[in-house]
């Protein structure tokens, strides 16, 4: 089986998303199984990466500068040097063990994209703060942040062409078909959602499953009392010698989307390195 | 395996407990057909001996218990409806429980807390060594539910109701009323880390953090005994008609009341207005 997980970044002023990128793959070689923890980097430019002491944690690199920021993605189909991919969002960390839901993926799936996210205390998220488009345009809870999709596939082909031509017309999809509520930048998570309605495909590739599970850590969605702009002014962020993770009074097992980049310090990728040369 | 349910009781100036005790535990033994047993203290004993329920008591009560009366005194205010006392009370020997019972499989149940339904007895066997309700289940649902009655800070864990806890008596459990104790002895510690207000001492806040410890730093949502139906103790159990618990309910506790037929469990926060109802409650059982 050539699985492998693909990571699509490009480098900006504001975040070195590289170094979010370096992160992840440390933290997939160190908790996953052989077989289960390839890793592919696709970015705009090479020379980003080449001051990490560790760069065998990505078994590809391509080079790739033909979209800016997260349009990129919507490229994951072509990029991607595998047969079988899950495509994941830069700013996350694996944290345990998950290779068992890739065996799912891989026997039932052509396409399944992530339809629902977690609190930090493993409640799912309900909150529609930051999907109101979601909402008034009936459209599917999808979450690009975790995207799994077989290569020779036609259904996912049909989508992401599909949700390409969105990203590349957003003007006249949302005039067309999100006019109840018009977002300021039609994402990656509204393009997928869209062109998943457009297809009428949302109960082949977002069917309620236990899995993936994935820590959504923005403020706003963890059902708290009060709004908060950032998680972590409320509660904190233990990140342990051990690559454990506690939030607040929450040991986290599941895959954290830590949105807020500067929580991946050197320290944290220093502390992951050593467990990855420890392991391998 | 010997199982029963124990209930603590130890009296203060505004409630009697004991004679609570004695009414839950006759409505538990009928519903639930097993032996009840009382833990409580010599004043408390003096009490029912002086206001002559003691015989009753030691018909009722499989055993009764003596232990020490908790040295912790807490402050609040206990509501009749409208009407508010405030009173000290003791609630903070709970984690004794696991050195009391006298039975293997244990159910604990606070006194006002009136076992209508057989419910309970569906979880004798569950495989698992220890269960706690895991939410308060408002008579009005959410409406009237607030938001520490779900956790217990703001940014803390989820709160279980320790009004109802079943254990199997092994090490395991063990460690967790150990902890438990631990928690009470360090209370302000702990606050510190779960972020809660300390002032007044909860033994489910104790309860729910030493559950949420020995998981892993997690909730466990799996094994939890029923949520806690409850009216507050600014609503009023009514009266008893035909089996029936007839309790007056305040949607926004102003005074404003709607009646409500009740036949399942529930958790009566009003203690006086189930002591006016002991008689027709004792005769129900």
């Amino acid at each position: 089986m050539n699985f492998g997980y693909l990571i699509v970044v490009s480098e900006n002023q504001e975040t070195n998303y590289s170094k979010l990128a370096y992160a992840l793959a440390l933290s997939i070689k160190n908790t996953q199984k052989p077989g289960y923890d390839q890793v592919a980097l696709v970015i705009n430019d090479k020379k980003k990466i080449k001051d990490y002491t560790s760069t065998w944690v990505f078994d590809h690199v391509i080079e790739w500068d033909q979209e800016e920021h997260w349009d990129g993605r919507s490229f994951m189909d072509q990029l991607s040097p595998f047969d079988y991919t899950v495509c994941l969002d830069a700013d996350m960390l694996f944290m345990r063990d998950y290779s068992h839901w890739i065996d799912y993926f891989v026997e039932n799936c052509e396409l399944y994209i992530a339809n629902k996210s977690y609190t930090y205390r493993g409640e799912i998220v309900t909150d529609d703060y930051y999907r109101k488009c979601f909402t008034a345009n009936e459209l599917p809870n999808l979450y690009s942040f975790y995207t799994f999709f077989v290569k020779d596939s036609n259904l996912s082909k049909e989508f992401f062409t599909l949700q390409r031509a969105i990203i590349k017309n957003p003007v006249e999809f949302s005039n067309n078909f999100l006019t109840r509520y018009t977002p300021k930048i039609v994402g990656t998570d509204e393009a997928f959602a869209l062109a998943a309605k457009i297809l009428d495909i949302t109960n082949e590739i977002a069917y309620d499953l236990e899995f993936p599970r994935v820590v959504h850590l923005k403020g706003m969605i963890q059902n708290w009392p009060w709004p908060a702009d950032s998680v972590t002014d409320h509660v904190g962020f233990y990140f342990d010698r051990g690559a454990n993770l506690k939030i607040g009074n929450y040991q986290q097992h599941d895959i954290v989307h830590y949105v807020e980049k500067n929580k991946v310090t050197s320290e944290t990728v220093n502390i992951l390195e050593e467990i990855a040369w420890q392991k391998n | 395996m010997k199982k029963g349910i124990v209930i603590f009781a130890h009296n203060n100036r505004q409630n009697d407990y004991a004679k609570l005790a004695i009414i839950a535990a006759k409505l538990a033994n009928k519903n639930l057909s097993v032996p009840v047993s009382l833990i409580t203290d010599p004043s408390t004993i003096d009490w029912m001996k002086e206001s002559e329920i003691f015989k009753t008591a030691a018909d009722i009560f499989d055993r009764i218990i003596i232990t020490k009366r908790p040295e912790e005194i807490n402050m609040r205010n206990f509501y009749d409806g409208q009407t508010k006392t405030p009173a000290l009370f003791n609630n903070s020997n709970r984690s004794n429980v696991w050195d009391l019972t006298p039975y293997d499989r244990t159910l604990l149940i606070d006194s006002d807390y009136l076992i209508m339904s057989n419910t309970l007895n569906n979880y004798w066997n569950v495989d698992c060594d220890l269960m706690i309700s895991g939410k308060y289940n408002d008579i009005f649902g959410d409406d009237r539910t607030g938001y520490h009655d779900k956790y217990i800070s703001d940014t803390g864990i989820k709160l279980l109701w320790a009004t109802t806890v079943m254990f199997t008596k092994n090490e395991n459990t063990k460690t967790f009323f150990d902890l438990v104790e631990h928690i009470r002895e360090n209370y302000k510690s702990f606050a510190n880390l779960f972020r809660f207000d300390d002032r007044i001492y909860r033994n489910d806040i104790s309860f729910s953090i030493a559950k949420h410890i020995m998981y892993g730093f997690e909730t466990d949502n799996e094994y939890t005994l029923p949520d806690i139906l409850s009216i507050t103790d600014k609503d009023y159990l009514s009266h008893i008609d035909n089996n029936n618990l007839i309790v007056l309910a305040s949607p926004r506790s102003d005074g404003n009341y709607c009646a409500a037929k009740i036949s399942n469990d529930l958790h009566v926060m009003n203690k006086q207005s189930i002591l006016r109802n002991s008689n027709a409650l004792m005769e129900l059982a």
